[in-house]
């Protein structure tokens, strides 16, 4: 026997209601994985770029921006590369099945955030040719059964094409994976020339720039510039970064983030609450064999470490199987969830772990140190 | 601090006294006590004579008002909580009425618990639970729990957690008093051997007058003093 096992003993001792503090611990950390995995997926903005500058027209991104501009943004100093993209969103086969399809010239695309992307040269040479070719992103082609080859039809939901209708045919040329687990992978990407060749109307007009500042210069700098060099044209931009543009586009629904930080904090102190209590209850029951231990020459220090071991097993128990599960479901989820367990969600939690052990042990700890070995054989 | 020759537990002149709401209730005034080593002392009086408070100051866990406590070379009443725990770990033991085991832990756990807090390896721990199990004659029970055992044989797995770290100080209250006449004979028997071969020296309050008369000798405490009773010698 060991401290260790003396204090798992100790927490052990009422499975029932060991099981149950285990399974609501394992219920917050399983809460805490699954919003911390979606808050650091690809369905969220924090995976998205800091260092790429997304231009819009500052009336709106429902308005387009002329593709003339390119030039004079190329032109402005500490550009490193520019390039532009229009959307076409639809859905493949039956409504709620949504795709999105960004319309890019490659090599500007490849210049601007291949990277990023996961863009090879292959890739890139595999878009020649045909011009109806696309490339699909990793998570989308997995959600949709899609592979290289094939050909697959989107349905447009605003843009129609010159010959009428809005089915919208590719051929899948390959698939992307992005740089990373969180990188959205979740849509296509076109040949501009195509779809501005074909599309009814808005010929020659683009929804963004995208702009890879020169390392020299802070992108926010660039982003004040650009739209310093614009604000008096016919067409004034609004320049911000991936993630500040996304962000936005998030927030127009709901601040995600902070939405997710409340859950997860009521979630944790509504657990802080339940084990504190159980815990003390606990600690009381046992005040008598406290009083016990103390005589066999148990010191404060021991007494203390016993509770906050107890506690520590219980919680790091409860911890690991709710984040076990977390883990579990973010492999099963699918690609459409956009949910990345990564290292630092575990770090976080092993650390939050700790932290909630420290803090509940803390009350009953105390308790039990309060307890004078007379008064504890009183209570017999 | 020495010790003085032959005596191992002095007490001088010590008061105790409890509040009771505001109100000073007086335990013992000017007590003294003094024990050799290797005696078998047994302890008796009405209650509320102050038999428990004694044994709780002797225990250290609680402290005289007033005067000295003197165990060995430790002046106890001079001592912080955390030197008394200390000692108590190294140089005493107590065997309760109630037997005060763990209920979660079984019968050679109870008897480890005051070793994990000497720097023993678990092989060595382990080693010394069985020689003591085997000393209170529970060799073969050590993975009963307390709810498994009879109050003689829970007794006798408190007096080998009590001994198993080798304490010079045996401090029993009431060891016999929850237990029938053979169980607390068979557990008297163990005593008397424990001080007679392995020379404990053991103080045990009791009210049971054939518990007392196994002791070398009997203390009446009574309106805080202590009047030696007189035997014929053995």
């Amino acid at each position: 026997m060991s401290f260790y096992s003396l204090a798992k003993r100790n927490a052990l001792r009422k499975p029932l209601r060991a099981v149950l503090l285990i399974i609501c611990i394992a219920i917050a950390f399983l809460i805490y994985g699954l919003t911390t995995s979606f808050l650091g997926g690809a369905q969220s903005a924090s995976a998205a770029s800091e260092d790429i500058l997304g231009i819009t027209s500052a009336g709106g991104r429902a308005q387009a921006l002329p593709i003339q501009l390119l030039s004079r943004l190329a032109d402005i100093p500490d550009v490193a590369a520019v390039g532009y993209v229009a959307r076409l969103r639809g859905y493949a086969g039956v409504e709620k099945n949504r795709i999105a399809v960004s319309a890019a010239d490659m090599p500007r695309l490849m210049q601007v955030n291949g990277k990023g992307l996961g863009l090879t040269p292959a890739l890139l040479s595999a878009m020649d040719g045909a011009r109806d070719r696309v490339l699909v992103g990793r998570a989308l082609a997995e959600a949709q059964g899609w592979v290289v080859g094939q050909r697959v039809t989107i349905t447009a939901f605003d843009v129609f094409r010159q010959a009428g209708g809005r089915d919208w045919r590719f051929e899948i040329a390959g698939i992307f994976d992005g740089e990373t687990a969180s990188t959205d992978t979740y849509f296509m990407i076109a040949r501009f020339d195509y779809v501005n060749a074909v599309r009814a109307r808005g010929r020659d007009m683009v929804d963004a720039f995208v702009v890879l500042p020169s390392p020299a210069v802070s992108p926010a700098v660039l982003a004040a510039r650009i739209d310093a060099r614009f604000s008096s044209s016919a067409t004034p931009t609004q320049t911000q970064s991936e993630k500040q543009f996304l962000e936005a586009f998030l927030r127009q629904y709901a601040d995600v983030g902070l939405i997710v930080n409340l859950v997860v904090g009521a979630a944790f102190v509504t657990l802080l609450m339940i084990v504190i209590n159980t815990m003390i209850f606990a600690i009381r029951e046992r005040t008598f064999e406290i009083g016990v231990l103390k005589t066999l020459g148990f010191s404060r220090g021991h007494i203390v470490a016993l509770v906050l071991v107890e506690t520590f097993f219980v919680v790091l128990l409860g911890g690991s199987v709710g984040l076990s599960l977390a883990w579990l479901a973010a492999q099963l989820a699918g690609a459409e969830l956009g949910l990345v367990f990564s290292g630092a969600v575990l770090a976080k939690g092993v650390a939050i772990m700790v932290a909630l052990s420290l803090a509940t042990g803390a009350l009953p700890a105390i308790a039990a140190l309060r307890i004078p070995v007379i008064n504890a054989f009183r209570t017999r | 601090m020495t010790e003085t020759p032959d005596i191992y537990i002095r007490l001088e002149s010590v008061s105790k006294a409890y509040r009771i709401a505001g109100q000073a209730i007086p335990i013992f005034s000017g007590l003294d006590l003094a024990i050799p080593r290797g005696d078998f002392v047994a302890v008796m009086g009405p209650s509320g004579s102050g038999k428990s408070t004694l044994l709780n100051m002797l225990a250290g866990i609680d402290r005289p008002d007033a005067g000295r406590v003197r165990i060995g070379t430790h002046q106890l009443d001079q001592m912080g909580e955390a030197a008394r725990g200390a000692w108590r770990a190294h140089h005493m033991g107590i065997v309760f009425q109630f037997y005060n085991l763990l209920p979660m832990l079984n019968a050679a756990e109870n008897v480890e618990l005051p070793l994990l807090l000497k720097p023993l390896s678990a092989r060595e721990r382990r080693l010394r639970v069985e020689r003591v199990l085997d000393l209170v004659g529970l060799s073969g029970r050590e993975r009963q729990y307390p709810g498994m055992m009879s109050g003689g044989q829970q007794q006798r797995v408190g007096i080998a957690r009590a001994i198993v770290a080798d304490p010079g100080l045996l401090l029993c209250d009431e060891p016999t008093g929850d237990l029938d006449r053979t169980s607390a004979d068979d557990i008297l028997e163990m005593l008397q051997t424990l001080n007679q071969v392995l020379g404990k020296t053991i103080l045990m309050v009791t009210h049971d007058p054939q518990a007392a008369r196994l002791a070398k000798r009997t203390l009446h405490l009574d309106k805080g003093v202590f009047v030696e009773e007189a035997r014929a010698p053995r």
